[in-house]
This record gives structure tokens, C-alpha cells and sequence, in this order.
């Protein structure tokens, strides 16, 4: 009897644990255009064409403004209990990590195994990028802060939300006075706006969007116009998608033999089960059914975060 | 003997005016007839707004201007503008005053919670004499963030927590 209860606890436990929506990891990241305007780039060129790349870790290490920017932006996110990932952190942490990882050999001298997909996964990934961007303005002896705080969906690029303004002129007060002044004035206004995006995530799903791609040649000879009983695999896919999405939201941008990519797919935050998923639970979920008879497609699940997916059909 | 009686007729006789100048102000203020607008930048965790509240008593709208300053950040919001933010309200699904009207008629009670979450500037009261009535206007601060807390602990709005 005793050992019922704790198995019956135990569950409810589990139950309880699963039943939260995985919460998404924010980032407060300074805006292209911030760093340009402010020298903190570096020139890359490809192909011919010269662009300029933010030098994150130059702004960090030589901007105050921008490091209290962070600091008091963080300060109050985890007052809301949401506290954000750092940039200067995440960026030592690469660092570090990509070093251990050059040093660490074996006793026969190899080195660690790391597919080119690996390294690029290692990029620092959140979900929700918090772009900061400000601009002081002088009029007269005066000065005054014109501020931009913009929430991007990592995956979807879409806005989630952004918090602006420009601050009342002043004689005295010094530049990061007024911009702490800024993002406590505007910081509400910007939590409301997240918090449309969370509830709207609870009501009609979470968004992602999930990319099908095929392995040339690959073993299985299949692609996405390959037929089951007379109907061709995108169709089969539409159609489970049709199914599995909350209320059939989701819509396909392109579709050709190799690939087909599906945007605003509008996932449900837990399964059937009452477990929290995201876009890779999906993905496989998706594969899981593709992998079955009468199909038997090999498929690879590549994660990409919360919010987006990739599943590549023909071989493991 | 006397006197004592006489005392008593006077506190008998008096009773009737106070209960009925309580219930006035009672009156005036249960309706929330007052105006909200931003008042500057509040230190952090902080509101500052100028509640201007309505009374045929100078003395009552000034009383009643802390309840409305919190009842404004509650359920109305204010407007921006000159380097002020605007600011939804708190509360911002449609009929949650009346779904929870037990728990706002303890929180605005005379001596309530809604005490705990405001302070008047002092040195920032303004009359108008509107008609017959006056318009009061004082710059009221409010400890917004405690304020929310408490809110989110009742269950009447959502932490930005919520759900994960």
C-alpha cells in the first residue's frame, strides 16, 4: 500500500513538474545600429561585398553605458522573476569552452570530435532577443535620451514588442542618469508587451517554424513528391500538420521535391500526455509518425531551440 | 447629572451630522470621479501621478486622493507626454473590478490595503473651485511594484511568470 502512495506521489510530482510551458531564455543584446553608430564593428567582406558585423565584445568591454544599460535591465526582468541570459557571460563561456575543447586531446593524441554543425551550435542561442538601442540628443545646453527596447522571437524574427521613448530634456543630469531613468520609465510598458506574447502563447500555441529537407541521393530514394497510395509526401505532411496544429494554423512559404518550409506554425504548448513541448518535442513527434509504416522514412531531428526545427528525411 | 444629560443630547444630536458627512464622502468617492495624469519620473518601483479628485468638500477630495491615485493605477492607466511614460493600467482585463468586487471593496475600504501602496508629496495640493464643487488636486506616489505583487498574490492579475 505504502509503496502505491509513493508511486501515486510520485507521479503527481512528475505530472505537476511537466505541466509548466518551457519557459524561454532571454537576451538583452545591443542593436545593429547602435553598435555601428558607436564604432563598435568590425568589416567583413564576402563575396565582394564589404558589410559590417557588431563587435559585441569590444562594446562590452569599452562602453559603461552599455554594461548599466544591461545590468539594470537585468535587475529588473528578475524582479519579474524572469531573469535574462548575459551577453558578456555567454561570450566568455564560447570562449572558454572553444578552448578547453582545442587542449583537450587523448592519450593517442586525438583531438574531440566536433561536426561543423556542432560548432555552429554553439553560438550563443536564446529565444527571445531584447534589442537595446539609444541615442542622446543635445538641445541647447540640454540633453535628452531617446530609447528603443525591441523583443524578437529568435526563430520567427517577428516583433514581439518594443517599449520607446524619449526623455524630458535636462541641464544637469548625465547620460546614464537619463538612461536609467529611460528603461525604468519605460520597462512596464515593455513586460505588458511580453506578456500579451506569453498569454497569446498559452491560448492559441506557441510559434515556431519547422523546415523539411531531403538528403541528396540519399539511400531511402525518397523525396517530398515521392507517393504513398497516390498521394505525394508534402501532402502527407500538410495534412498531418493540418491535424497536429492548434486550429490548423500554419502556413507553407515554399515547397519544392527537396524542400518545404512552414512559418507561423502555431504548435501546442503541451501534448496529450500534459507534457510541456517545443518546436524539437514537435519535430519528433512529426518524425516519430513519419518513421512508421506504411512510410518507413528515415528522418533526423536537428535542434534549433524552442522555437524552430528542422527535420531532413532519407537517412539518419 | 444634568449636564451629563445634556452632553449626551448634544453627541446624540451630532451623531446623524457626521454619519451623514461620512456618507457623503462615501458617496463622492465610490463613484471615483477623478482625473489621473502623470506627475514626472518616479524613482524605481515607483509611480508619481496627479490625482485631481471632485468633492462639494475641499477637505474630502484631498482625503480621498490617495484611494484614487491607487484605483487610476489599478484599473484606468494614464496618459504620457513632456518626457513622461505612459502607463496601461494594471489590471487590464475588461470586468475584473466586478469579478473581484469583494476583494476591491475590502482594498478601498476607509483605513484599507490600498493605504499601504500610496503617499502624498506634500506641498502639492491644488484647488479648483468647479462650480459647486471643488476639483482637488494633489501629486500622489505609488509603490507600484508592491502594489502589483500584492495584486498577483490575490490572483487578479497574471505574474509575468505565470504558466512556466
Amino acid at each position: 500500500m505504502k509503496r502505491y502512495i509513493f508511486t501515486l506521489a510520485l507521479a503527481l510530482v512528475a505530472l505537476v513538474a511537466s505541466a509548466q510551458i518551457k519557459k524561454p531564455e532571454l537576451m538583452v543584446v545591443p542593436s545593429d545600429v547602435w553598435c555601428i553608430s558607436n564604432g563598435y564593428y568590425t568589416e567583413v567582406e564576402n563575396m565582394g561585398i564589404t558589410t559590417k558585423v557588431p563587435n559585441y565584445k569590444q562594446a562590452l568591454q569599452e562602453d559603461m553605458g552599455l554594461k548599466l544599460a544591461i545590468a539594470k535591465l537585468n535587475d529588473l526582468m528578475a524582479e519579474r522573476q524572469f531573469p535574462l541570459q548575459s551577453l558578456e557571460q555567454v561570450i566568455k563561456n564560447l570562449e572558454l569552452q572553444k578552448m578547453e575543447d582545442n587542449m583537450t586531446v587523448s592519450k593517442l593524441g586525438n583531438e574531440l570530435a566536433e561536426s561543423p554543425l556542432d560548432e555552429v551550435a554553439r553560438v550563443a542561442k536564446c529565444d527571445i532577443i531584447l534589442e537595446l538601442s539609444w541615442e542622446v540628443k543635445d538641445f541647447g545646453p540640454k540633453h535628452s535620451i531617446s530609447y528603443i527596447l525591441e523583443a524578437r522571437d529568435a526563430y520567427t524574427a517577428k516583433s514581439i514588442g518594443a517599449a520607446s521613448g524619449t526623455g524630458a530634456p535636462s541641464l544637469t543630469a548625465d547620460v546614464d542618469v537619463l538612461l536609467e531613468e529611460a528603461i525604468v520609465a519605460n520597462m512596464d510598458n515593455f513586460n505588458n508587451r511580453l506578456m500579451d506574447h506569453f498569454t497569446e502563447m498559452q491560448t492559441i500555441g506557441r510559434e515556431i517554424t519547422l523546415d523539411i529537407k531531403v538528403f541528396a541521393n540519399n539511400a531511402a530514394g525518397v523525396d517530398l513528391e515521392t507517393e504513398y497510395n497516390g498521394v505525394e509526401l508534402i501532402d502527407l505532411i500538410d495534412a498531418w500538420l493540418q491535424l497536429n496544429t492548434v486550429q490548423g494554423r500554419y502556413t507553407m512559404p515554399y515547397a519544392s521535391e527537396n524542400v518545404a518550409n512552414f512559418t507561423q506554425v502555431r504548435i501546442p504548448v503541451y501534448d496529450e500526455r500534459g507534457r510541456a513541448i517545443d518546436a524539437n518535442g514537435f519535430a519528433r513527434k512529426m518524425a516519430k509518425h513519419f518513421k512508421q509504416e506504411p512510410f518507413n522514412l528515415p528522418c533526423k531531428v536537428l535542434v534549433k531551440g524552442l522555437g524552430r526545427a528542422v527535420i531532413i528525411i532519407g537517412e539518419k | 447629572m444634568r449636564k451629563f444629560l445634556l452632553s449626551l443630547l448634544v453627541v446624540a444630536l451630532c451623531m446623524p451630522v457626521w454619519a451623514g458627512a461620512k456618507k457623503k464622502a462615501d458617496k463622492d468617492t465610490n463613484q471615483f470621479r477623478y482625473e489621473i495624469e502623470c506627475a514626472g519620473n518616479a524613482i524605481q518601483g515607483t509611480y508619481l501621478v496627479k490625482v485631481w479628485t471632485y468633492s462639494r468638500k475641499a477637505a474630502v477630495a484631498e482625503n480621498q486622493c490617495r484611494k484614487n491615485a491607487v484605483h487610476g493605477v489599478i484599473f484606468k492607466g494614464y496618459g504620457g507626454g513632456q518626457g513622461c511614460v505612459s502607463q496601461r493600467p494594471m489590471a487590464n482585463t475588461p470586468g475584473v473590478e466586478t469579478q473581484y468586487s469583494e476583494y476591491f471593496n475590502r482594498f478601498f475600504a476607509d483605513g484599507g490595503e490600498f493605504q499601504k501602496y500610496a503617499s502624498i508629496m506634500p506641498g502639492t495640493t491644488e484647488t479648483v473651485k468647479v462650480g459647486k464643487e471643488y476639483k482637488v488636486g494633489v501629486v500622489v506616489s505609488i509603490r507600484k511594484d508592491d502594489l502589483r505583487r500584492a495584486l498577483e498574490a490575490a490572483g487578479i492579475i497574471k505574474g509575468l511568470n505565470n504558466g512556466f
